[in-house]
């Protein structure tokens, strides 16, 4: 099965690089189907095609000016062809923590910086189709920091919002040192769908939790 | 209190009139003095307490200080800090134990107002005992506004202390002390005015005031407002005029001559990707950077030890730090067998090139991972001292552990350093969630063990006979594991 992709960033060098890169890395695995340089173009472009993962960059012309946030607020709601919602992965040069937490918590799936190589590329687009998450060893970084794991804060239970538990911070840390999925799960003994829902999981307390470091710190630090 | 001696001691280097958050008794003036010119803070208090008692110039005096005297802004060191300095560099200084006795005996000064008090009341007493007529119907009144408008300003001198020392006070309480101020100082007016005259009186002559004063202010508004407005639009414009000549200096001395570079040097395409890659990390960390001083903080220092790898070696290094620390001993060494690492990491083998160090409350983690071949601790030329040396050598003789583990592909070079000391900077946010006041027993304990150990470590390294205990994976360098 293919993947139907929409790639939304303003620099079209940008655009034709990821895609010819895309292509060649992973071929008959990736379908483009569209690409959009501003909000306008993407929100219209994303209802129309109805892709299964849009590549969204963080900083973009028009809409209210937050650029991939307004992208992923304009297309709530749309579905693909087979009833999944579009899933967005950031994909930015910025590593600006605000513009990180912005993005993962207007709804995406992923964050990955663009010095990502073409094959982790393709394995992350993969992935976010399929509803993982897909963090950046920054982005891991940023999560352990902002949840308080290096002052030593655990959750008692694995749904508590604010916290991440024993084993999410493990998986935390594993990606943090630049561990694909696969050696994370070899590392814990665990299978690679446990890691990917762990993932999840952290992803969602990312996006819920109303743990105020999570915005101090991204205020405060501006900085993975 | 040694550093302050030492400055003072020095001509350039007189510590500004301030008025210190800490060692003071009313308002830090007497502190602040002593501090600037360099005497001891008891003789400034009698002389000020002399000429008080003498004149009554003494107390205008200390009052006209206490106005115009800035705040000292510092988190308790004894010398003035530029603001723009990060927190954690003045974290650096410990406040010395005479200054934080100062606030640490609020009754000192209960004491002292009560004395100060007895002796007025008792003054007066004595003064209208002996017959001089002191005309207390207007001492008494003058003496509630005086003590009511220090109250008052005295709230407002600890909310502006409260900003610099970053310690929010109990709002509750500073209202209350400041509605107390103020209902002194209308008592005393209130009594002032009153004097020997009936109620009624008073409120027609309050009334008329009032309506003067309303229709003063009415008519002035707008002009305040005016000028008020215009001030601030010139002062934005004066901060949006300096932001943009600092960002057009940046540009200048930074992008526009790599770009000039970079066009000089267009046939070798190492220097002009080294060029790119090393004005991208600056430009990067102007923009979304703190501005640490790798000096001072850890993360910082292990952000600069890279960078500098990765200008030596042209290779992309992924640095990824979280929580800080300032830099000590220990730090510095795991910072140096970090930057070792990585040149292992770039020299054999291949990117990516990653470094996550974790600093927990405990201790520090750093994790040095390359995709190359690998390679095997033991195959290792005994007079190549990189790995053995500079890495297991450095971590072990303070008190850390570094292990070597094989991964399918690459190397990853495990790096454990437990902190000294208790953490001055970090440790009261884990300290306050974890209770891990505990912890710092432990970590002292290991360094205080490790140069025993490290000794004969290091004499048999240097003799290079006995080998690093063949164990499977991972290699342990110490006999414990990390976990």
């Amino acid at each position: 099965m293919t993947v139907r992709v929409v790639l939304v960033d303003d620099h079209h060098m940008f655009r034709t690089g990821v895609k010819t890169e895309l292509l060649e890395a992973a071929p008959g695995v990736i379908d483009f189907v569209g690409e959009a340089a501003n909000v306008e173009d993407a929100v219209a472009v994303i209802r129309k095609e109805e892709p299964d993962v849009v590549l969204l960059d963080v900083h973009l012309p028009g809409g209210t000016g937050h650029g991939g946030v307004d992208v992923i607020h304009g297309c709530v709601g749309v579905e693909t062809a087979a009833g999944a919602p579009v899933r967005f992965l950031a994909l930015s040069v910025s590593d600006a923590a605000e513009d990180v937490i912005a993005v993962i918590r207007a709804g995406a799936r992923g964050y990955v910086t663009k010095t990502i190589s073409a094959t982790d590329l393709a394995s992350a687009i993969k992935r976010v189709a399929d509803g993982d998450a897909v963090f950046s060893p920054r982005l891991a970084g940023f999560v352990l920091d902002a949840f308080g794991v290096a002052a030593g804060e655990i959750a008692e239970v694995d749904e508590e919002l604010d916290r991440l538990s024993a084993r999410e911070r493990e998986v935390m840390r594993l990606i943090a040192r630049g561990y694909q999925y696969k050696e994370v799960a070899k590392e814990l003994y665990i299978s690679i769908k446990t890691v990917e829902t762990h993932v999840s999981s952290v992803l969602r307390k990312l996006q819920l939790s109303s743990r105020h470091e999570l915005t101090a710190w991204a205020m405060g630090r501006r900085l993975i | 209190m040694r550093e302050d001696v030492g400055m003072q001691s020095s001509p350039q280097a007189v510590p500004r009139l301030t008025r210190p958050t800490q060692g003071r008794v009313l308002a830090g003036v007497c502190r602040g003095i002593a501090d600037h010119v360099g005497v001891d803070v008891r003789v400034v208090r009698i002389l000020f307490i002399i000429v008080g008692m003498v004149s009554g110039a003494g107390i205008v005096a200390y009052l006209f200080l206490w106005a115009m005297t800035p705040v000292e802004e510092t988190l308790g060191a004894g010398r003035p800090i530029d603001p723009a300095q990060p927190v954690s560099a003045q974290a650096q200084n410990p406040p010395s134990p005479e200054r934080t006795g100062g606030t640490a005996m609020p009754r000192g000064s209960v004491l002292l107002a009560v004395g100060v008090l007895t002796i007025l009341v008792g003054g007066i007493a004595l003064l209208q005992g002996t017959g001089t007529d002191v005309r207390a119907g207007i001492l008494l009144p003058v003496l509630l506004v005086a003590i009511g408008a220090v109250v008052a300003w005295a709230q407002l001198d600890a909310t502006q202390r409260a900003r610099w020392t970053g310690i929010a006070g109990w709002r509750g309480l500073g209202m209350a002390r400041l509605a107390v101020g103020i209902g002194v100082v209308a008592l005393g007016l209130f009594a002032f005015v009153t004097r020997g005259q009936s109620a009624a009186q008073v409120w027609d002559v309050a009334l008329a005031t009032l309506s003067i004063l309303v229709g003063t202010a009415l008519i002035c508004a707008p002009f305040a407002v005016r000028l008020w407005s215009d001030f601030r639009r010139e002062q934005d414009a004066r901060v949006r005029e300096t932001e943009r000549a600092d960002i057009a200096a940046h540009l200048h001395d930074g992008v526009l001559q790599t770009l000039a570079l970079i066009q000089r040097g267009a046939d070798d395409p190492a220097y002009v990707v080294t060029l790119a890659r090393k004005q991208e990390r600056e430009l990067r960390s102007w923009l979304y950077g703190s501005n640490e001083d790798p000096s001072q903080t850890l993360a910082a220092a292990v952000t600069a030890a890279a960078a500098e790898v990765e200008d030596l070696h042209s290779v992309a290094i992924d640095v990824v730090v979280t929580g800080d620390r300032p830099l000590d001993e220990g730090g510095t060494a795991l910072v140096r067998a970090v930057r070792e690492a990585l040149l292992n990491a770039v020299r054999h083998g291949s990117p990516p090139v990653s470094v996550y160090v974790e600093i927990g409350p405990d201790a520090v983690e750093a994790f040095v991972r390359d995709h190359g071949a690998g390679f095997d601790v033991d195959a290792v030329p005994h007079d190549r001292l990189g790995v053995r040396e500079s890495i297991l050598g450095r971590m072990t003789r303070h008190g850390g552990t570094a292990r070597i583990r094989r991964r399918e592909p690459g190397t990853e070079v495990i790096l454990t350093m437990p902190h000294q000391e208790p953490d001055p900077d970090a440790a009261p946010r884990a300290r306050a969630r974890a209770g891990a006041s505990s912890g710092a027993s432990a970590p002292s304990a290991a360094s205080a063990a490790a140069p025993a150990a490290s000794d004969a470590n290091g004499a048999t390294t240097m003799n290079g006979a006995p080998r690093i205990p063949e164990t499977a994976e991972p290699t342990t360098i110490q006999g414990e594991s990390i976990r």
